[in-house]
């Protein structure tokens, strides 16, 4: 029988004993499985077999691998659903396959989660029988030496005037400060074990990797985020109702948000303006808020800052993103205000050339949409079209252009920052070129045919937050400590077996003495010499068992020279 | 004092002692290859220790001892020539690891935050992680043989650093400025210099073996190596030691991620690599422990998970297909 743990059972089973073997506890993987004709139970037991089995686990623990590999090359809509749309409309033919596969999806798709959740059945169908048989291996005595302990990985052997019995007391002496948990299954040998820890800690480190899972799980399941957009100067209640997207777990009642009321004071930003490589990178988020926990709950100044979420009842909020929001004002011909709002603008590059949408569904005979650019620091001649060269606003301005006709085709819902043009036309100047209006901070420009104007009031910075719960994270994160906890222990430490035998050396001779050194005289004193073997196993390289068996000696060596001083 | 230009000052004389040491293996090297008729070594006694590595735990009964003309390990006997060039370059890489690692510190320094805030640090950083840990282990376990194969992989990681990456030292991006960081980026440096040692042993490890089974008409510095068995528990037990590390900067970074992003997990692409590379090597871990999957085929596993290290700290942070959120190559 070769267990499925023991690599160099499999190697030379004639190396030792096989009884003597250190088992995990594992139940052993048959080479070659002989099929039962037992029907459907016998079917099902064999493949669970199958599945529980090591080499399985390797397999999946492969096949997970390179399962992960896609979700970092194709770009993931959990990550940037924009980049998704980017990537299909490049690629006409082999994205919409791609995309029915799952591999924009990756990480949630069917083939991801399978083998995922067939490592996990499989661990925990692993773990299981393992624990039995560890906890029945704990409350067991060492097994009984073999019979030639000079075919252990280890072993020394020694001739003293020792009785056996004082050699072996000086054997166990020697053992049990080391820890080892030993036995005399006869008058002539001790067998002693250690190590039971390694076994303790890979259980543990395999039970805690399900615990890692259960977390995550439950995270999915009992978590929720929400995302705000958030101008400076504004305010916002949370309620289910009220973030511009929020993603509620299954089991969320999204009725019992905490009511939090937050408002933007001021956003702090920062970007590097020395010249050269890293010319306009960000340096500086801080958002300086104002918090209550509920509508009327005394107020409390915060800072939110990359890396430094605050806290309000068990949601954690973050400070994800940032951009520009231009207040922007329309007038109808007459110069009534149809429009005014702090619209933000989302970023598309690094530096904050950002686009927006403004939506006048009060405008007549017919609505109006504008769509275009933001630019904190224009380039002003737009001979590559609108572009911005600086991340901060040094010279901000608007370039926009105006549609009209139906702003909600079918009444559909539709984004805040994106403008359905199905059934709107664009507005062209007398000479027949699209209108397109740039305007600067103050400014205010007509449009055509009497439709009004547009003005850039001013701009003001947004803040990106996003407030999340996970209850399942402590889970994660206890179990993730232990699994390191039990690594560390499964991996060092050393599983070993070691054995001590006393026979009387052969009359009349000095005994066998390889180890000359450690020897004093045979019947010094008279009575007969001992010969006492030690072998010692490990499970494997164990550079310490080499020390072991030396200790041994070193021991019986003592209890000799104690033995002297006394007498 | 210009902190920034001493430090490139060191890197440099780093560079040149590392040259220095990396002829100093070599020429060790040559002196290391056995004659063939010192090399043919008879049946090792069974009592006789094998003292080499961790492989000293070995079973040395002699039915174990694989039947090679040129079983080195124990019955190698090194020519003091040979010693006395390992001395020598082992002596020039403990100054240049020291210079290296200064010069990590001094730019950590004039920086002002820890110094692996862009690619050029990154690289400087994880090749002063494996010249010290190296350094640290040659002397004690005899490892002059291995140090060529750790030396030059260094100066050419360290060349790559300077013509391609190089970053003038400049402010972190906020999403980089927190101590979780500082724990998580160590912890993965000194993961991967053992990744490097495991992965540099285990190739030795590969072509020792094959050679043990063929065992070509004129031996080598190669049959001077440790027996192929032992290069793999050693090569092993570095692996180990580095699975454990880097368990510990997935952690980290997972802690990270969650106050920097509010989310300790989003499989952004350096997520699944460092994934990958868990994975991966855990596969190493289990194939290893697995009966009747032999050692050479677990070892090709580990090489495939130091393939994925390096995919991780080169394509996931360069090319831009690997678009994440950890965005920070200072490569523009
Ligand atoms: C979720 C996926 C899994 C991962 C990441 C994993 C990882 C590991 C690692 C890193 C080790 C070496 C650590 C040590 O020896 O303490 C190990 C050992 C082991 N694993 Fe797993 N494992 C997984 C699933 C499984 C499953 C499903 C089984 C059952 C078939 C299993 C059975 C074992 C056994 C028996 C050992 C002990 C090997 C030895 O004797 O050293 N593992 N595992």
């Amino acid at each position: 029988m070769s267990t499925d743990t023991d690599p160099t059972t499999a190697q030379d089973p004639a190396a030792a004993q096989d009884s003597q073997r250190i088992r995990t506890g594992m139940r052993p993987d048959r080479q070659e499985p002989t099929l039962p004709t037992l029907g459907a139970v016998g079917m099902l037991r064999w493949g669970w077999r199958q599945l529980t089995s090591m080499r399985t686990a390797l397999f999946l623990l492969l096949l997970l691998s390179i399962a992960a590999v896609p979700g970092s090359i194709f770009p993931q809509r959990n990550i940037d659903a924009g980049r998704v749309a980017d990537y299909i409309a490049q690629h006409q033919t082999s994205a919409p396959w791609l995309d029915r596969l799952g591999f924009f999806d990756v990480y949630a798709s069917p083939w991801f989660s399978a083998i995922y959740l067939l490592l996990f059945v499989s661990l925990v169908g692993c773990i299981a029988p393992r624990t039995k048989v560890h906890l029945s291996a704990l409350r067991s005595t060492p097994p009984r030496a073999p019979a030639r302990l000079q075919r252990l990985d280890e072993h020394a052997e020694l001739t003293t005037t020792l009785t056996p019995d004082e050699a072996l007391e000086a054997a166990r002496k020697v053992l049990k400060g080391k820890r080892f948990r030993v036995h005399s299954h006869d008058g002539t040998s001790v067998s002693a074990e250690s190590g039971y820890l390694r076994e303790t800690g890979n259980l543990l480190f395999h039970l805690a990797l399900t615990g890692i899972i259960i977390g995550m799980a439950v995270g999915h399941l009992l978590g929720w985020r929400g995302d705000i957009i958030l101008a400076e100067g504004d305010k916002f209640a949370s309620s289910a109702g009220t973030y511009n997207t929020i993603s509620p777990g299954p089991w969320v009642d999204s009725e019992t948000l905490p009511p939090f009321v937050l408002s933007l004071d001021k956003l702090h930003v920062e970007f590097n303006d020395t010249p050269g490589r890293s010319f306009g990178t960000p340096r500086l988020f801080d958002a300086q808020t104002t918090l209550q926990s509920s509508p009327g709950a005394p107020k409390s100044s915060e800072n939110v800052s990359v890396n430094h979420p605050i806290s309000v009842d068990g949601a954690d909020i973050f400070l994800l993103g940032n951009g520009y929001t231009p207040v922007i004002t329309v007038r109808d011909a007459k110069g009534q205000v149809l429009y005014r709002e702090a619209t933000p603008f989302l970023p598309q590059d690094p530096n904050y050339r950002s686009v927006g949408v403004i939506k006048v569904p009060s405008a007549s005979p017919k609505q109006l949409g504008f769509t275009g650019f933001f630019l904190p620091t224009a380039e002003p001649s737009f001979t590559n079209g609108p572009m911005s060269l600086f991340p901060d606003a040094n010279n901000p301005e608007i370039a926009m252009s105006l549609w009209e006709g139906n702003l909600f085709p079918g009444g559909a819902p539709q984004s805040v920052y994106t403008l359905n043009t199905e059934e709107m036309k664009q507005v062209l100047q007398p000479n027949g070129s699209p209108a397109l209006f740039r305007l600067k901070p103050g400014e205010t420009k007509q449009l055509p045919g009497g439709r009004g104007s547009i003005t850039f009031d001013s701009v003001k910075r947004f803040a990106g937050l996003s407030v999340r719960t996970d209850p399942g994270a402590p889970i994660s994160l206890v179990s993730a400590t232990l699994a390191t906890l039990g690594l560390i222990l499964g991996l060092t430490i050393k599983r070993r077996r070691v054995f001590v035998r006393v026979r009387p050396a052969p009359a009349g001779a000095g005994g066998d003495r390889p180890e000359g050194t450690l020897d004093s005289p045979p019947g010094a004193d008279g009575r007969p010499a001992t010969v006492v073997t030690i072998g010692g196993l490990s499970k494997d390289s164990d550079p310490g068992l080499a020390a072991i068996v030396s200790a041994i000696t070193t021991g019986v060596h003592d209890r000799l020279a104690e033995r002297t001083d006394r007498s | 004092m210009n902190l920034a230009a001493n430090a490139n000052a060191a890197l440099y004389a780093a560079m040149i002692v590392y040259t220095l040491a990396m002829l100093a293996f070599t020429w060790h090297l040559a002196a290391r290859a056995p004659k063939v008729a010192d090399s043919k070594v008879a049946e090792v006694p069974a009592t006789e220790r094998e003292s080499v590595l961790v492989g000293a735990g070995a079973p040395t009964t002699s039915e174990r001892r694989p039947a090679t003309p040129y079983a080195a390990g124990p019955g190698f006997e090194e020519s003091l020539k040979s010693r006395q060039r390992g001395s020598i370059a082992l002596m020039l890489t403990y100054l240049a690891s020291a210079l290296l690692v200064s010069s990590v510190l001094m730019r950590g320094l004039a920086v002002g935050r820890p110094p692996w805030g862009n690619m050029f640090e990154f690289a400087t950083a994880a090749a002063a992680a494996v010249g010290a840990a190296y350094s640290v282990l040659a002397k004690r376990n005899n490892w002059q043989w291995l140090g060529v194969f750790i030396v030059t992989p260094i100066l050419l990681v360290l060349g790559l650093a300077l013509t391609v990456l190089y970053t003038e030292a400049g402010e972190l991006m906020p999403a980089l400025k927190s101590y979780w960081l500082g724990i998580h980026v160590t912890v993965a440096f000194l993961a991967v210099a053992f990744f490097t040692l495991g992965c540099a042993v285990g190739l030795l490890y590969l072509v020792r073996l094959r050679r043990e089974e063929k065992p070509p008409a004129k031996p080598n510095f190669i049959e001077s190596l440790p027996s192929a068995q032992s290069l793999e528990r050693t090569a092993y037990s570095l692996n180990m030691v580095a699975f454990i590390l880097w368990t510990f900067t997935l952690i980290a970074g997972a802690i990270w991620a969650k106050q920097a992003w509010g989310s300790y997990w989003q499989w952004d692409p350096k997520e699944v690599w460092t994934f990958v590379i868990w994975t991966v090597y855990a596969a190493y871990m289990h194939s290893r422990a697995t009966a009747g999957v032999d050692h050479r085929k677990s070892m090709y596993i580990a090489l495939v998970g130091y393939v994925s290290v390096i995919v991780n700290f080169t394509l996931v942070n360069l090319v831009s297909t690997f678009v994440g959120m950890h965005n920070y190559s200072g490569m523009g």
